[in-house]
């Protein structure tokens, strides 16, 4: 694709919204039975989810659980078996295509260190045809970093920052961020979600984000795909998270009756304890506490902390 | 990092706050709502959230859509919200106040009326 191509389809995008992206398939990523192995160890298996266009998914999981092996198979830096299209291309034959409409950032994200910042911008401005380098001054002057810093004189989270900034420059359909907050403060952080709101949520653009600072981002996420051990035990949207999963705060008293109806986990909430259900749990149990809306985070313990159990309870969830 | 609780969905609190903001006049009856996008940027949620509270709101006659203008306000939207929430502080709120007041030993009597300056 010529670069002149590229700039009429950015155009376009923004005149017209809905006629745009993705216009042969309501996918942005289609996964099928992916699988990687890295020796005996099975990074992912037999993965399958779809991305539509216009979402932010989060991505969690342990570490070790396949995050990172799914995002780098999504830019085609490794191989899975199973059938993977990413922006309607092959990502490891058409990499170079996919990269001028998705972006990439490693957990392991390294610049340069002889560089200075302002290099990297004219870099990225001859090597990508979707790059901003006027977006990416005006980002970076939001920081404390500047132009004629060089990387190796600069912190961890001020080189996290210029990465974002990098990234965010890019107008690119499909976003896959791995842990892009580490090593930011908390004001950091926050700049980093208002982009996401502001700038990234447009309808059109999905953002695939893996990060351990769930809680914060939980508000700022439309879907969330949970791995364990290489397998996926939740795809869905928020809403429907809300619908299926009911929280139930009790008293001590009620305990033993709530855990004869089998929760999918009983944890601590403040002034006393809770239990979580796959589906409402009948009435007369229902009636031994009151409905709480159960945080990602306790549903991520309660999907990845007895792998044999959810293997199978949650094999029929994802299919 | 907004002050949410975990009693209900993040979209119910929204509409709630979105609603005691109507009830007060902001924005106006007749006046248009602010932007999907406004409201995520400035409560820092997903729009997809934004939309089904806004939703909820137009489900229960306060918003209405103005085709190719967005949300409005409907007229007589806040007579409807003081109703629904007169009703509501009589039929939950007020049962657990009164307990209280009768705990507390507490009558009109002791009850003042004026706001106190």
């Amino acid at each position: 694709m010529s670069t002149l191509d590229a700039t009429q389809e950015r155009r376009t995008d923004h005149e017209s919204p809905a006629s745009s992206a993705g216009a042969s398939s309501p996918w942005l990523v289609k996964a099928q039975n992916l699988t990687v192995r890295y020796g005996r160890k099975l990074a992912l298996d037999d993965v399958s989810f779809t991305l539509p266009p216009g979402r932010v998914v989060g991505l969690l999981g342990h570490n070790g659980a396949g995050k990172t092996t799914l995002m780098r198979a999504l830019v085609g830096l490794a191989r899975p078996q199973g059938q993977l299209s990413v922006l309607g291309r092959h990502p490891v034959a058409e990499r170079v295509a996919l990269l001028t409409e998705a972006c990439y950032i490693a957990d392991v994200a390294t610049l340069p260190r002889w560089a200075r910042v302002s290099e990297l911008i004219t870099l990225m401005q001859g090597l990508h045809p979707r790059f901003s380098a006027e977006r990416a001054r005006a980002l970076l002057r939001r920081t404390s970093v500047s132009p004629g810093d060089k990387v190796k004189a600069l912190s961890k989270g001020m080189v996290a920052q210029v990465h974002l900034a990098l990234v965010a420059s890019i107008d690119a359909r499909l976003m896959i961020l791995d842990e892009p907050t580490l090593g930011l403060d908390v004001l950091s952080r926050k700049s980093f979600y208002e982009m996401l709101i502001d700038e990234w949520c447009d309808g059109q653009r999905t953002v695939l984000i893996s990060t351990h600072q769930v809680e914060e981002i939980e508000n700022l996420l439309s879907d969330v795909l949970m791995l364990n051990e290489g397998r996926l035990v939740l795809q869905a949207s928020l809403e429907d998270v809300d619908r299926r999963f009911v929280a139930l705060s009790h008293d001590a008293d009620a305990a033993a009756r709530i855990a004869a109806a089998h929760p999918l986990l009983r944890y601590r909430v403040q002034g006393g304890s809770a239990a979580l259900f796959d589906g409402p749990p009948p009435d007369d149990v229902l009636a031994l506490g009151r409905r709480v809306r159960p945080s990602l985070v306790d549903l991520f313990v309660a999907l990845t902390r007895t792998p044999e159990m959810n293997r199978t309870q949650f094999d029929e969830v994802t299919r | 990092m907004q002050d949410w609780h975990d009693r209900q969905p993040i979209y119910q609190q929204l509409a709630d706050r979105l609603a005691a903001q109507l009830l007060d006049g902001d924005p106006p009856e007749g006046q248009a709502m602010p932007s999907v996008r406004t409201l995520a940027s400035q409560y820092l949620l997903n729009p997809l959230t934004v939309n089904r509270a806004l939703q909820a709101l137009g489900d229960e006659g306060l918003l209405e859509s103005r085709r190719g203008l967005g949300l409005y306000v409907t007229p007589g939207a806040r007579e409807r919200l003081r109703r629904s929430e007169r009703q509501r502080f009589l039929q939950d709120e007020w049962p657990v106040l009164r307990a209280r007041l009768r705990r507390l030993g507490l009558g009109p009597a002791q009850l003042e009326w004026e706001d106190a300056k």
